[in-house]
């Protein structure tokens, strides 16, 4: 009964907060060892392998080729509820669209251009940052994938993309996130270009290594000076770079590509948590100085309890 | 109303109260005290059981129904009230424990154990209520699985930490702090066989107490904190008012904020339901942290928006400005007002602060998440009928818990000379207390 009149030595405190530190820490570290703060440099480099495509704006005429080819490769039904039931027509990316081309026309002047919406493929996803299980991954190639098995469907990847790409299956039971994925499993795997770059008869998008593609979007903007639009190439730096790259002669903003800083979204989310959650220093440590003055103050009280217990005769309360 | 003074075992008298300036009630709140008199059942009740039951009967169909014909959210403004209201700035509320937790244990405010428990069942309720919202609300929760699984741990998402570490606080931290309601019940209604298994036991439960509260305080600095560090992977999304690197921080002493305001406010209007008496010691008390703690937001505030030079963005009169001035108002009054003792011991002025403070916390967590929240795409969402209702439902149930909880365990304070250790039997009796059960001798120790 008497066991709590004889309050614990500090060194056995200490054994057991360490002890659950200890146990805590068995379970998490083993995946958190992997994570270093370079994981989110604040101006990511591109793997060795990436590969990208380059839309050129000016190039395409429009003729969307590559939205059936996409459809067809991704096994993704027409969107018909616009054209009612007729054609695929869809209004933007969406459950059943992964690609998609649309039109942008000034109101007043007679200016337009199509841009070809689709996954960027980050070099830093931002997604691939926040999904909590590793659903979306970055795999090889730069490709960024969809694990169904690992999805717990909180959207967090929708709040996150800065390019507002993956979709929600509002309407399925069994939603998926519907977004580009470089046609990795149908095609890229199989050292075939994806679907929609084949399909493209203008070669306004092609298909190529990152690097080279780069450098022969610079040579475009080299050779015809004022003719793209703030002369640089959409996506080599944006939000840390992507692995989709554009050429545009009408504003990125008005075609709908955002105006992005060009350090990487994970970079900024991560550079101070990734410090604290390393090897869970932070928790491990809050949870020592806690404890400590815990210890302190349950002591006190004990002794008050006590005293209050003899004099009323009733248990005090936790 | 008075209570009946019910003779005890050993005669205990209320020391008499030392306040000075005559100006409020003034009792000593000394443990919880069950309610004891009054119907359970009252109009208001029934209505919110109904809602809440109505909001249940539509979560229930949302599990044979895919989320799109039960909300308005869309790919655009994928997380919708359940999310940023239930979760986000409701949690806030049910910070308490955390809040008063810390404050009573960590920097030994020895008054606010007394109120404790009303914090921690209102904040077990808030966080309960919250994971069931996002039961309902995730769209693949039968992968939710992975959670057991480390090696799937993606350990930099902020997402992660919460999907772990909410549903582990409420499950086995907050239930821990919240099992002596439950076993001194048992102890004081049961049969002796119960009273000596609980003789047995709670010594146990008092030797792992100080251990168990270190988790209880380290885990939810952890997610409140994270609830904001969600935010800073949506970017320019958020107005630059409120996007910001210090958003974590903020977050998390909003939230001690709201826990602070939110015990107060519930103390004050939960006496004045049931004609308790106030203890001018520990509002004072309460509303004194709670004004430290406002100043304290306002001051990481004010430093965070001059770092990024977004003071100008503060003052456009703009509709995110004014958004702003209003959120940083509502807490600017209530830190100011505490500052006076004479304000800090008026049970009216109490009440109304501590509701603005809650409303400016309450403020800063939702809009960043929502009104501030402007992806490119302009799509707009309105949380639609059934969300709204869903929503409503959960905070229903949780008020009918809480009222359940307050009547037929000892969680409100009050004076132990009111309450002779009887409990209302579990039911619809509205019926006083049973008689004592007579014990021969004092009680050595509960639970």
């Amino acid at each position: 009964m008497n066991i709590l009149t004889v309050p614990i030595t500090r060194r056995q405190a200490f054994k057991a907060m360490l002890g659950i530190g200890g146990s805590v820490a068995s379970a998490v570290l083993p995946m958190s060892a992997e994570a270093s703060v370079e994981e989110h440099p604040e101006f990511p480099v591109a793997s060795p392998d990436a590969v990208a495509m380059l839309y050129d704006s000016t190039i395409c005429t429009g003729c969307k080729a590559c939205m059936p080819a996409c459809n067809e490769a991704n096994n993704l039904p027409a969107d018909t509820q616009l054209s009612g039931g007729i054609w695929d027509m869809p209004t933007g990316l969406n459950a059943q669209t992964k690609n998609i081309i649309e039109l942008y026309q000034d109101p007043k002047s007679d200016e337009f251009a199509f841009v070809k919406k689709q996954c960027m493929h980050c070099l830093d996803p931002a997604c691939v940052t926040g999904c909590p299980f590793g659903s979306l991954k970055k795999v090889d190639f730069g490709a960024v994938t969809w694990n169904s098995s690992l999805c717990i469907g909180c959207r967090y990847c929708e709040v996150a993309c800065p390019f507002e790409v993956p979709q929600f299956e509002w309407k399925a039971l069994n939603p998926k996130i519907v977004k580009c994925e470089f046609c990795y499993d149908q095609r890229l795997k199989e050292d075939l270009q994806p679907a929609c770059t084949a399909a493209c008869p203008t070669g306004a998008v092609i298909f190529g290594k990152r690097d080279v593609l780069l450098v022969q979007a610079k040579d475009r903007i080299a050779a015809t000076p004022d003719k793209y639009y703030e002369n640089r190439v959409y996506g080599e730096h944006e939000a840390g770079g992507t692995q989709v790259l554009y050429l545009s002669s009408v504003s990125f903003q008005k075609i709908g590509l955002p105006k992005l800083g060009n350090a990487s979204l994970g970079h900024y989310a991560t550079k101070v948590t990734s410090v604290i959650y390393k090897w869970l220093g932070g928790p491990i440590l809050m949870a020592g100085v806690l404890g400590f003055a815990i210890r302190r103050n349950w002591r006190r009280h004990e002794l008050e309890r006590l005293d209050h217990e003899k004099k009323t005769g009733f248990p005090d309360q936790l | 109303m008075s209570f009946p003074s019910i003779p005890n075992p050993v005669e205990t008298t209320t020391p008499a109260s030392s306040d000075e300036r005559g100006a409020t009630l003034i009792n000593h709140w000394q443990s919880g005290v069950p309610v004891t008199v009054g119907p359970v059942l009252t109009p208001l009740l029934v209505l919110l059981m109904m809602l809440a039951s109505l909001g249940l009967v539509l979560a229930g169909m949302r599990l044979v129904s895919p989320l799109g014909p039960f909300s308005a959210m869309n790919s655009v403004y994928a997380w919708g009230i359940w999310k940023t209201f239930n979760v986000m700035t409701l949690t806030a509320l049910g910070s308490g424990p955390l809040a008063l937790g810390m404050a009573a244990w960590v920097f030994n405010r020895q008054k606010l154990h007394v109120v404790m428990r009303t914090a921690l069942v209102s904040g077990f309720l808030f966080y309960a209520t919250g994971l069931i919202a996002l039961g309902f609300d995730v769209g693949r929760p039968w992968n939710f699985y992975s959670a057991l699984m480390p090696w799937r741990w993606n350990s930099e998402s902020a997402m992660l930490e919460i999907s772990i570490c909410m549903p582990l606080y409420c499950a086995l931290f907050l239930s821990f702090e919240i099992l002596p309601l439950f076993l001194e019940r048992l102890y004081y209604t049961g049969n002796e066989k119960a009273r000596a298994f609980l003789r047995h036991i709670s010594p146990r439960i008092r030797k792992a107490y100080p251990f168990v509260i270190i988790g209880a305080y380290v885990i939810p600095l952890m997610h409140q904190s994270s609830l904001g560090g969600l935010l800073l992977l949506a970017g320019d999304k958020i107005d630059p008012l409120w996007q910001s690197p210090a958003m974590p921080w903020l977050y998390l002493i909003a939230a001690a904020l709201c826990g602070f305001a939110f015990t107060l406010f519930l103390l004050l209007i939960v006496c004045l339901r049931y004609s308790r008496k106030l203890d001018g010691d520990v509002l004072s008390e309460l509303a004194n942290l709670l004004s430290g703690m406002c100043f304290f937001f306002l001051l990481v505030r004010a430093v965070d928006l001059t770092l990024r030079g977004q003071l100008h963005a503060a003052f456009a009169f703009n509709k995110m400005s004014i958004l702003f001035l209003l959120e940083t108002s509502l807490i600017l009054v209530p830190a100011v007002v505490f500052r006076f003792r004479r304000a800090r011991r008026t049970p009216r002025v109490l009440l109304n602060m501590s509701a603005l403070a809650c409303l400016g916390g309450m403020l800063y967590r939702f809009i960043p998440t929502s009104i501030a929240y402007a992806p490119m795409r302009s799509t707009s969402y309105f949380p639609s009928v059934p969300e709204l209702l869903m929503a409503g439902g959960y905070i229903s149930l949780g008020i009918v818990a809480f009222v359940f909880a307050i009547n037929y365990f000892a969680v409100l304070p009050g004076e132990s000379s009111t309450w002779d250790h009887s409990f209302r039997p579990f039911g619809w009796h509205t019926a006083t207390a049973a008689p004592t059960t007579s014990l021969s001798k004092p009680l050595e120790r509960g639970a």
